[in-house]
């Protein structure tokens, strides 16, 4: 099955369980919501998904082959994009440098890759997904010095580069101005036809109008999953939200 | 086996121990809040141990002779801490530093320039023995170590464990930017820190001479070093853990360099020792 | 003649220096034992030539051993966290030092002596300044490559590295492999330069140094490290008259430039 198939994640920490038996699937040209209050595990999930932190149990597929005993290197290598919570820009490289890294880095064969990293193909790919985001202006402006907004834009843009088949979101509105939201919102529309997205997001009312089937998680595990409207009318997921969120929905 | 070889280098052990532990423990505390290494903290010891010197020789009292070595080591301390550390805040760690190793080499050498490079005495107290436990003599200078650490280490673990000042220092090292959410004024709390951890560093200066009796601009090398060591062994951070260890390699020291002789330059024990742990253990003998 | 021995050594250090900058300028590891590598070449280096091996079969072989150790230091660097490394390449300086010590072979206290390159003082120059074009332009051909982009983005930030397809692991231990080759080949040059070595020569003041050189240059640059070295290097060396406050001034110059210009003489921004 092509997409992401995730099968009884599970990781603790010490005796804290953070992710107790979760899977979830999410096909290409889909976008699939994950919800939870703070705490819930998300961005837990997200990390074991790509890599960053190995799962006591349970397994992830990438189209479909067992991605689980990889290095999170590979799994971008092979088309697993994710972004961070906490934006990770790589400061001292000009914007365009930043979306060349993943344009650089698929599959380096030679012991001293020392061709210059900057050929005109990969130039003009970068150009292009900068454009796309509405970034281009800024292509030799030092990632560190730009406003949040355009750093989440980056952040896009490179996960972008990778070309994936699965792309991870973490909280990719968060701290966005609505018009910056917007954009963003558009190139994930845009991105979902060749990839399976799954996203993480606070702003419940922003987010699932934007996913076509959403999971939520409490405390490590999931509560309940299905289409958006469903979900939201779920008692458990009301709760879950203590009410407040679930009343605005 | 003679028991009260044993002995006797063990109690050597633990009195150097001590002095490593006190020196140390500051380090681990500047550490644990700036995530610096405060290599000019070695510095801060010479010069404390320098203002005792001076004050002994002024007014032959012990006790004048620590409280201008902590006295001196803390008015260094403080003004490094406003000065060089605080502006450097935001930058990455290798900057300090490197300024830092500027400012060991700097003191100690700014030492030997005025106070001449030969050592000097400081005659507070004889190594008379005092008493005879299982065989092995302990001198009035070592109990003066010991007990002097014993009563500072008391004093910091309460400051540390039942004060606010001692709960806000563990909080801004836990999470520096929840501390500072939940009101605690850092600059002030690391500010007192480096005068706590400097006045520790001047009273293990003054021990240090009064033990040997020898104060040498060079006396600041080899706990430059060996505090390193030691802070890394107990878990970068770690303020008990760094004590455990500085106690733990003074007696290492004692008992290898009588048995192993020779052989190895001193700071070569601290750094193979090192080197052994933290291929088992990365993360220090106590860190987490 | 004195300019002559005075222009090879600053060669030899700027080409030290680039070397340490690959590791901690590009890479950002932190390595305070950098004058370890440089030892272990001229060590190397004077030894086979003291067995009647080939001058620049020496010299490669001074190279390789640099690199290997430096590759097994790469393999340590990936288990331990940033603080916990700079202070153990600290005990691997002074551990390599107490082995040119106490190994038999290496001739202890004395060091080895009459280690003579196949040329005198105006060969031995060009060499190094052939040498320091070399690294030079590996430098630079790093930088601008594949591999000098890896480098740089997990200096910025390892994780966002990861997830951007950067083998970061690999990368590391191929700074470290790197640069301390470099060192080596640099240090086997001096053994023949100076003719004599002693093992606290290769002490951790001189990796202070090299890394002051790297700083107050501007770490990451091409030149900065070139120019650190020359005016550290040449300082100490062209006023003999500062000699008694040579550590006092250096240890200032250290902490005001840090202090005052962090990004080092050449470096961009603060």
């Amino acid at each position: 099955m092509s997409g992401l198939e995730v099968h009884g994640l599970s990781k603790a920490f010490g005796g804290l369980r953070a992710v107790a038996g979760v899977s979830l699937t999410a096909e290409p040209g889909r976008v699939l919501g994950l919800f939870g209050p703070n705490g819930a595990g998300k961005t837990t999930v997200f990390n074991l998904i790509a890599g960053a932190l190995r799962p006591d149990k349970g397994r992830v597929l990438l189209d479909g082959h067992d991605i689980t005993r990889l290095p999170a290197y590979r799994r971008a290598q092979r088309g697993l994009a994710r972004t961070f919570q906490v934006v990770k820009p790589l400061n001292e490289l000009t914007v365009m440098d930043n979306v060349m890294v993943p344009l650089a880095h698929q599959r380096l064969r030679r012991l001293l890759p020392l061709h210059r990293y900057r050929t005109p193909a990969r130039e003009q790919r970068a150009r292009a997904l900068l454009e796309q985001v509405g970034l281009l202006e800024q292509a030799d402006a030092p990632a560190g010095a730009l406003p949040l907004g355009m750093k989440k834009r980056l952040e896009v843009a490179r996960a972008l580069a990778l070309e994936p088949k699965v792309l991870l979101l973490d909280e990719p509105l968060a701290g966005l101005s609505l018009q910056d939201a917007r954009l963003v919102l558009d190139v994930v529309h845009a991105a979902r036809e060749a990839a399976a997205v799954v996203l993480i997001e606070h702003n419940v009312r922003l987010a699932m109008a934007a996913c076509d089937r959403a999971v939520v998680m409490e405390a490590g595990a999931v509560i309940a999953a299905g289409v958006p409207d469903e979900v939201k009318r779920d008692p458990k997921v009301i709760t879950a939200y203590l009410g407040k969120e679930g009343a605005d929905a | 086996m003679d028991w009260s070889v044993i002995g006797y280098l063990g109690l050597e052990g633990l009195v150097v121990g001590s002095i490593y532990a006190l020196t140390a423990l500051g380090l681990a505390l500047v550490y644990g809040l700036l995530r610096v290494l405060h290599v000019a903290h070695a510095g801060v010891y010479a010069v404390g141990a320098y203002c005792g010197w001076i004050a002994f020789d002024l007014s032959h009292s012990l006790a004048l002779a620590l409280a201008a070595g902590a006295g001196g080591a803390v008015v260094l301390g403080v003004f490094l801490d406003a000065w060089f550390y605080r502006p450097l805040a935001g930058k990455p760690p290798l900057i300090p530093l490197i300024g830092s190793i500027g400012l060991f080499l700097a003191a100690g050498d700014l030492l030997r320039i005025v106070f001449g490079p030969y050592q000097h005495s400081l005659p507070a107290m004889n190594a008379t023995p005092v008493v005879t436990i299982a065989g092995v003599g302990i001198t009035a200078t070592q109990v003066f170590v010991l007990a002097g650490t014993a009563v500072l280490l008391l004093a910091v673990y309460w400051v540390s464990a039942r004060t606010r000042l001692g709960l806000a220092w563990r909080s801004i090292a836990q999470d520096r930017e929840i501390a500072a959410a939940m009101g605690i004024d850092i600059p002030r709390h690391t500010a007192l820190a480096f005068a706590l951890a400097s006045a520790l560093a001047g009273v293990a200066g003054v021990m240090v001479g009064v033990y040997y009796n020898q104060i040498a601009p060079t006396m600041g090398n080899e706990p430059a070093y060996k505090t390193l060591a030691i802070v890394v062994l107990g878990g970068l951070g770690n303020v008990w853990g760094t004590v455990a260890a500085g106690l733990l390699l003074g007696v290492v020291e004692s008992v290898s360099g009588a048995f192993a002789g020779n052989y190895f330059p001193p700071q070569a024990v601290a750094f193979l020792a090192l080197i052994l742990v933290l291929l088992f253990r990365p993360q220090g003998l106590f860190g987490r | 003649m004195y300019y002559l021995t005075l222009a090879t050594l600053l060669l030899i250090y700027a080409t030290l220096a680039l070397s340490l900058n690959l590791i901690t300028g590009l890479a950002g590891q932190v390595t305070l034992g950098h004058a370890a590598f440089f030892g272990i070449g001229a060590y190397v280096l004077a030894f086979l030539i003291a067995h009647g091996v080939d001058f620049w079969l020496a010299l490669a072989a001074a190279g390789a051993a640099a690199g290997a150790t430096g590759l097994a230091l790469g393999a340590i660097s990936l288990r331990l966290r940033e603080d916990f490394l700079a202070i153990a390449t600290i005990a691997i300086n002074f551990v390599v030092v107490a082995l040119f010590l106490y190994l038999p072979f290496f001739g202890g206290a004395f060091g080895m002596s009459d280690i003579a390159g196949p040329f005198g003082a105006l060969g031995t120059l060009l060499s190094t300044a052939v040498l320091f074009l070399l690294a030079l332009a590996l430098h630079e051909s790093v930088r601008a490559s594949d591999l000098g982009l890896a480098l740089i983005a997990l200096r910025e930030s390892e994780q966002a590295a990861e997830a951007l397809g950067v083998n970061v692991k690999r990368f590391k231990v191929t700074a470290f492999s790197l640069g301390t080759a470099m060192a080596g080949v640099a240090g086997g040059l001096y053994a023949a330069y100076v003719g004599v070595i002693h093992p606290h020569d290769f002490g951790f003041p001189l990796s202070v140094t090299l890394l002051a050189m790297v700083a107050i240059g501007g770490m990451g640059t091409l030149w900065g490290p070139v120019l650190g070295a020359v005016v550290l290097g040449g300082f100490a060396q062209a006023f003999a008259f500062i000699h008694n406050y040579q550590a006092v001034l250096f240890g200032l110059l250290l902490a005001l430039v840090m202090r005052y210009r962090p990004q080092g003489l050449l470096g961009r921004r603060a």
